[in-house]
């Protein structure tokens, strides 16, 4: 079959669906490759580029279109190209099928199926197709980049010569995929950063950013990550109160604000206020990624960069992920290769698209003509937080309280042993001869310090002291020696043998030991 | 020349023995260790033979040159991944040697009652042993047949145990466990047999329930090591290595020496202080090793979610390129695949571009206690880089990649996760705390337990298939 990539035609839009290297690892899963003439180039790749990769290069969005079976591309298409699609073709693209029932409908009715990348499930095992979260993750950098262009001094500290330059101070709010990417620039750059999330289980993963979390003064069960399918839910007049005050305590504070915040199919909740705003300081900058639904300022103006008059700047672009063509269309292509790869399970170029599959049905929008929007709730749910175990912090008291208990039951335990010891003792002593006894001491003293000595054995010698104590249990040649000058030749026969066999022991256990002590060296 | 010798040189080799034991605390004071050991074996052995065993010294000399030629070849020529072999291969070996001596002494007791009628014999008759023998009243006649008893019953049993554990760890017998229909009946109706026979051999004398408690022995000792999977054989080994000091100690006893009780009981504690710390690493008790298989659980295992997630060479070099800090965990599968002077290259190279690599070896991994520490030392890894599983196991959240070559069970997350797990409270490498985890793999497949193991599915987790040799060999290509 053959997989296609045409040209994007919305405006602006400078990714590609293909790159020539998703398109090498697609033809090893048995397709063949069509690219449309020029789709590449605004991401930096020439059409001589996927030549050289065995790339079919077809001129005029019409002619690919025919050709593809499967057709791949970023964004959803418009009506023009939704017209193209026949009966048996696939297509994978974002589609927020949510959002756009009348193309639903139109792509339905000319029979073709529809993967949408947006609605591949948030678990485990397809994380590396989610497009969304490798286009977040992109344009999490990205925000930090334009703040810092439209930003007049250093992220980082520094003492000059000239003096003294203070770290700027960023806050990240909401700390999804696009938020840590956002953290990580930001602290890698050198910033101070603090970041806000209405899930406290992610506190863990900011610090492990290189962000300080900004917790509330407030406790509220939050509903469980797991149940929305990872992404945050709408919270309580109450918490939203405690945290608009706490944003307000610190805005004076903050040199760059970078909002993430997205609740699924809702208007993006307003978090920096008109009065925040106006509480920065000139020269501030305000990166709003929910600019497309809204924003979480709601002086913020889609696509538009804008400079209120307190001079701070209000960054509302949504295509933070194209202003970056070449990673972005690498990312987004490999997405759509890992896909492919679970849509061939037979590696024969022939695709199985098969509904059983959570991740595969999750993404379908459109099948043989049915529109299967919206997907069951995936069988895997989301990772989310376990509820945390409390662990009881012990007061001293309770500590030394164990520590006694835990030593009595030590001391009771030997006791114990010892004075079972002691009456096996004497009553093996009643009974036995005074020349077993004699032996027999030696024999207890002997398993006395045998225990104390081994316990100090390091555990890497243990094969060893294996071999050693193998040479060592060989002693019973004694015995055989004091045997084989007996009378009877019986005896001495075994005795021989026994002598020969010990003697064996001996030599290879002693010189095997020395061996491998030898080996062992220090650095 | 009088016994007072003896004794004085008896002393003298028992704290040799002692010594020798307790200087394998450290890998420097080890290496001045092993020469106590032999200096005291070979003075016991000369003490006994200008002393009491100075009938046949001549004979008793060549024997034991010939066995030292041939123990001299073997301990030369073994491979280090051999070592549980030779291991349980010498245990054997003591185990038929004590056994015959037991045999011995009962000859003797027949012997001795067979002339004593006669009268007028002397040690330089009938040897020293059996002049001890014939000095001996009743009571002490009685003792000496429970003791003999006792050395032949450990020492047979060593003897076919150790036998199939060779059998076992050389590929020579299928490792898995086996048993006969009836399973530990049969091993308790032996036992029980044997215990009967003592008794009869108790009050008759005779041959005939010494010969029976024999083959029961065999039997025992043939059919509880059949039954105890490959991975349980560090157990295995280390309760044999146990078995044969006691058996040595058995036969000091019957032949009234003191040497022989020593060090019979120093290498029988040591055995079955081995034991306790494997099993300990196992989080299982030492009987449940010993009946076999592990235990039922307790409800159903957590599901796995996730894939394993497979790489190629390429993009375990380049994490490993890109690293600070490097832990190998090495299992039994490195030992099969003969990896470890490829794992020392890497290592050598990895070092020598200033990373911190180290090793984390479990307790139990390998086929024998401390396999792992032998066959890294074999390939030059410096012994101060092999950590031990306490010492390493708070490091891994600061570790950028840990490998895992051929091992399984013991870094499965289940044992901690999982309270329903069979191998639930087994202490393992927490490796998955690391930033990324490679495990060499020859394929997909549950280690010796049969359970899943859920770091193969985690996130951070890349599967590198394909025989660790090979694989570590492509590696070493592309560390530059």
């Amino acid at each position: 079959m053959k997989i296609g990539a045409p040209k994007e035609v919305f405006e602006g839009e400078a990714r590609v669906a293909m790159t020539p290297e998703s398109a090498l690892q697609l033809q090893k899963l048995g397709y063949d490759c069509l690219i449309e003439a020029g789709a590449g180039k605004a991401a930096g790749f020439s059409d001589a580029a996927y030549k050289d990769a065995g790339v079919e290069v077809i001129r005029g969005a019409a002619a690919l279109w025919k050709a593809a079976d499967v057709i791949t591309k970023v964004r959803a298409p418009n009506t023009t190209e939704a017209r193209r699609l026949t009966k048996g073709k696939t297509l994978i693209s974002f589609f927020f099928p949510g959002q756009s029932e009348e193309l639903m409908d139109l792509v339905n009715s000319k029979g073709a199926n529809v993967i949408a990348m947006d609605m591949v499930p948030r678990i485990s095992r397809a994380q590396k197709m989610d497009a969304l979260s490798s286009m977040a993750n992109i344009a999490g950098y990205r925000a930090v980049i334009e703040a810092g262009n439209n930003f007049g001094r250093f992220f980082t500290g520094q003492v000059t010569a000239a003096g003294k330059v203070p770290p700027a101070k960023v806050l990240v709010i909401g700390a999804g995929v696009a938020g840590l990417a956002a953290i990580g620039t930001a602290t890698s750059l050198g910033a101070i950063t603090y970041a806000f999330d209405v899930r406290p289980e992610v506190a863990e993963q900011v610090e492990s950013m290189g962000a300080e979390f900004v917790f509330l003064d407030f406790t509220e069960d939050q509903a469980d990550g797991a149940a929305t399918g990872g992404y945050a839910a709408v919270s309580s007049p109450e918490f939203r109160e405690a945290q608009l005050a706490k944003f307000r305590e610190i805005a004076p504070d903050i040199d760059i604000v970078i909002t993430t915040a997205l609740i699924p199919n809702r208007e993006a909740p307003e978090l920096w206020t008109k009065d925040m705003v106006a509480a920065m300081k000139p020269g501030s900058v305000i990166v709003d990624l929910a600019a497309e639904k809204g924003g979480n300022c709601k002086q913020t103006v889609m696509d538009e960069k804008i400079v209120t008059q307190n001079g701070v700047t209000i960054i509302g672009y949504t295509d933070f992920p194209s202003r970056m063509a070449a990673q972005s269309s690498t990312l987004y292509a490999n997405n759509i290769r890992h896909m492919m790869s679970d849509l061939t399970p037979e590696k024969n170029g022939k695709v199985k698209h098969d509904m059983e599959d959570d991740v595969i049905r999750g993404a379908t929008a459109t099948f043989k003509g049915k529109i299967t929007f919206p997907p069951p709730p995936p069988k895997v749910q989301a990772i989310a937080a376990q509820p945390k175990a409390e662990v009881k912090e012990q007061t001293p008291e309770e500590k030394r309280a164990l520590e006694t208990a835990a030593f009595k039951a030590q001391t009771k335990q030997q006791v114990i042993l010892l004075s079972v010891g002691a009456i096996v003792l004497l009553g093996v002593g009643l009974v036995a001869p005074a020349s077993f006894m004699q032996h027999f001491i030696v024999f207890v003293l002997s398993v006395f310090i045998g225990f104390q000595v081994i316990w100090g054995v390091a555990h890497s010698l243990h094969t060893p002291l294996m071999a050693v104590t193998n040479a060592i249990s060989s002693i019973v040649i004694l015995g055989a020696l004091m045997q084989i000058g007996s009378g009877s030749y019986l005896v001495m026969l075994l005795g021989a043998l026994s002598v020969f066999m010990a003697g064996i022991n001996i030599f290879g256990g002693f010189m095997v030991t020395r061996r491998m002590l030898a080996m062992f060296q220090k650095s | 020349m009088d016994f007072g010798f003896t004794t004085a040189a008896y002393v003298v080799a028992a704290v040799l023995f002692i010594l020798s034991l307790g200087g394998l605390s450290g890998q420097e004071s080890a290496k001045r260790a092993v020469w106590y050991g032999i200096a005291g074996m070979a003075l016991a052995v000369v003490a006994t033979l200008i002393g009491p065993g100075s009938g046949m010294w001549f004979l008793s000399l060549v024997l034991i040159s010939g066995g030292a030629v041939i123990g001299w070849q073997l301990a030369n020529k073994v491979q280090m991944t051999q070592m549980p072999e030779l291991v349980a291969a010498m245990h054997s070996l003591v185990g038929l040697a004590a056994m015959f001596i037991g045999l011995n002494a009962h000859f003797t007791i027949g012997y001795v009652d067979g002339i004593s009628g006669a009268g007028g014999m002397s040690a330089d008759d009938i040897g020293s042993f059996a002049a001890l023998v014939a000095h001996k009243t009743q009571v002490e006649i009685n003792i000496l047949r429970v003791e003999l008893y006792l050395g032949v019953f450990i020492g047979a049993i060593t003897f076919t145990g150790s036998i199939i554990a060779y059998g076992k760890l050389a590929g020579k017998v299928k490792s898995t466990a086996e048993k006969l229909p009836g399973g530990h009946m049969l091993n308790a109706g032996a036992a029980a047999l044997s215990v009967i026979c003592l008794v009869w051999y108790f009050n008759t004398g005779g041959f005939l329930p010494l010969f029976l408690m024999i083959l029961a022995a065999l039997f025992i000792g043939y059919h509880l090591i059949m039954g105890i999977g490959g991975a349980d054989m560090p157990v295995v080994v280390s309760m044999l290595n146990s078995y044969s000091g006691w058996a040595a100690a058995a036969i000091g006893f019957s032949l009234g020496n003191d040497l022989l009780i020593v060090v019979g009981a120093l290498v029988g504690s040591s055995g079955a202080i081995l034991s306790y710390i494997m099993c300990k690493a196992m989080n299982r008790s030492f009987i449940s090793v010993i009946l076999g298989g592990f235990g039922g659980t307790t409800g159903p295992a957590m599901e796995v979610e996730g894939e394993q997630v497979a790489i190629e060479a390429e993009g375990v070099a380049a994490a490993l390129n890109d690293a600070d800090s490097v832990v190998i965990i090495p299992g039994y599968g490195m030992a099969v695949a003969q990896a470890q002077q490829a794992v020392s290259e890497l290592v050598k190279r990895l070092r020598d571009k200033g990373k911190n690599v180290r090793f984390a070896i479990h307790p139990v991994a390998g086929r024998l206690p401390g396999h792992m520490n032998v066959l890294l030392a074999e390939a030059r890894v410096p012994y101060d880089i092999v950590l031990e599983m306490d010492e390493i196991n708070d490091d891994f959240p600061d570790t950028d990649v840990v490998i895992v070559i051929g091992s399984n069970d013991i870094v499965n997350p289940a044992a901690q996760d999982d309270p329903n797990s069979p191998i639930a409270g087994m202490p393992v490498l927490e490796c998955w705390k690391a930033k990324q985890v490679f495990v060499s793999k020859r394929g997909q497949g549950t280690g010796y337990s049969g359970i899943e193991n859920p770091l193969f599915y985690k996130e951070n987790t890349r599967m590198f298939y394909g025989d660790a040799k090979d694989s570590l060999n492509k590696l070493l290509a592309l560390i530059d």
